[in-house]
């Protein structure tokens, strides 16, 4: 049982790998690597259950915490970007 | 079928890893990076590693995305086109594999019970922990305790990376207040939600503190985790309010008296007529001697690398662009 949801999830982090490879914008990337953390935060907490160390779970909750971070990182850096550049802002990175 | 899913989640990594380094966009690069981070969190997890994989969730999934970001922001966001030189550093990466791959041939298999490190060192850590020091987490005896030269000079490895930054990109508070940053101010989802979290990352940064004897976690992984919450802060308020609350002199304070406090404890052992980092004569009780000397060795540990990460963050974010 365990181990066929950490399949499903498994799977849709490659897929997830994928659109952040290919982009082709950078919501696209963001938006795979967000999801890239949640389905990391999933996967860690199946595990957790499936080898039956439950007390492990700390490390999905500091996923879990933490991963909001890098997304507000990405959203100061193109506010700052687009206040010394106003032309630059759309512009879509390849 | 850990086998299997370790293996998977490696090529996705190799993947990852090949496309950092084909990618001419560095803000690509930081994002890709990002996925490195938790696919090695992740792959770390499997082989039962929770303390390295929390190192890595802490460390990869905020901060140095928030590093590499703010350094981003000082610089072009292309890559430099880049001309020969390519053979040379083709030949010297095919190289080191083949010798790498070599090595791996001579490496016992990954859970052989006949590897050498099964034969007389983790058997000796697992005999020795529950008489010695008696917590049940075996990582933070050993990292602690039974190797805590080794930690000190981590923790003084980190404080000297911390001084190199700040020697790079420190500066003087201008006497004319500059057009304050005012960070996410205006964001009301962004900042609603970020207030919440900051509490939580806090408590948590401290659970993993003090709970580190127990469970995964120490010093390390709440230091990262109480700069996190920190630098989550800043990056909402901006950085000159996060400045304001926490002056460079607390910083350095930080810096510098984490690594002090560890020093200190080694030294107290040798007062109390023990060794160098020997918490046994620290207690009347030799068990709680040492509870009480890893208790304070990791408090020094978290502090110094708290304020590290958050004196390189808050050296990037003053900086203005070039």
């Amino acid at each position: 049982m365990y181990i066929a949801v950490a399949l499903a999830l498994v799977v849709t982090m490659g897929l997830a790998l994928i659109r952040a490879l290919l982009g082709p914008t950078v919501y696209d990337r963001v938006l795979a690597v967000n999801m890239m953390g949640t389905k990391t935060v999933l996967l860690l907490s199946v595990i957790t259950f499936a080898i039956g160390r439950p007390d492990f779970l700390d490390l999905a909750l500091a996923y879990a915490l933490i991963n909001f971070i890098g997304v507000l990182a990405v959203l100061e850096f193109f506010r700052k970007r687009s206040e010394l550049d106003p032309e630059n802002n759309t512009k879509e990175a390849e | 079928m850990n086998l299997i899913f370790g293996i998977f989640l490696l090529t996705l990594m190799l993947i990852t890893g090949i496309a950092v380094v084909r990618t001419k966009n560095l803000f690509v690069a930081t994002t890709l990076m990002g996925i490195f981070s938790l696919l090695l969190a992740a792959n770390f997890f499997l082989l039962d590693a929770a303390d390295v994989a929390l190192t890595e969730a802490a460390v990869g999934a905020g901060i140095s995305t928030v590093l590499f970001l703010s350094a981003l922001s000082l610089t072009a966001e292309q890559e430099k086109p880049c001309f020969g030189g390519r053979l040379l550093a083709l030949s010297v990466v095919v190289i080191t594999t083949l010798a790498l791959l070599h090595a791996t041939l001579d490496s016992p298999q990954l859970g052989d019970i006949n590897a050498p490190v099964h034969q007389h060192v983790a058997p000796w850590y697992i005999d020795k922990t529950p008489q010695v020091i008696d917590v049940p987490n075996i990582v933070t005896a050993v990292l602690a305790s039974f190797r805590g030269y080794d930690t000190l000079g981590e923790v003084f490895v980190v404080f000297t990376a911390g001084i190199g930054v700040m020697f790079l990109l420190s500066h003087y508070p201008r006497k004319k207040p500059h057009k304050p940053h005012e960070g996410l101010r205006h964001y009301l989802i962004q900042r609603l939600v970020g207030r919440t979290v900051i509490p939580f990352i806090l408590l948590f940064g401290f659970y993993v503190q003090f709970h580190g004897d127990f469970g995964p976690g120490g010093g390390f992984q709440a230091g990262a985790l109480v700069a996190a919450a920190i630098i989550l802060f800043a990056l909402l308020e901006g950085t000159d309010q996060a400045i304001h609350i926490i002056p460079s002199w607390f910083l350095n304070g930080m810096v510098a008296g984490g690594a002090l406090l560890y020093s200190a404890v080694g030294v107290a052992g040798m007062l109390m007529g023990g060794n160098f980092l020997d918490y046994s004569v620290l207690a009347s009780d030799p068990v709680a001697g040492q509870h009480l000397g890893i208790l304070l060795i990791e408090l020094g540990v978290g502090i110094t690398v708290t304020g590290v990460l958050l004196s390189i963050f808050l050296a990037f974010a003053s900086r203005k662009h070039f």
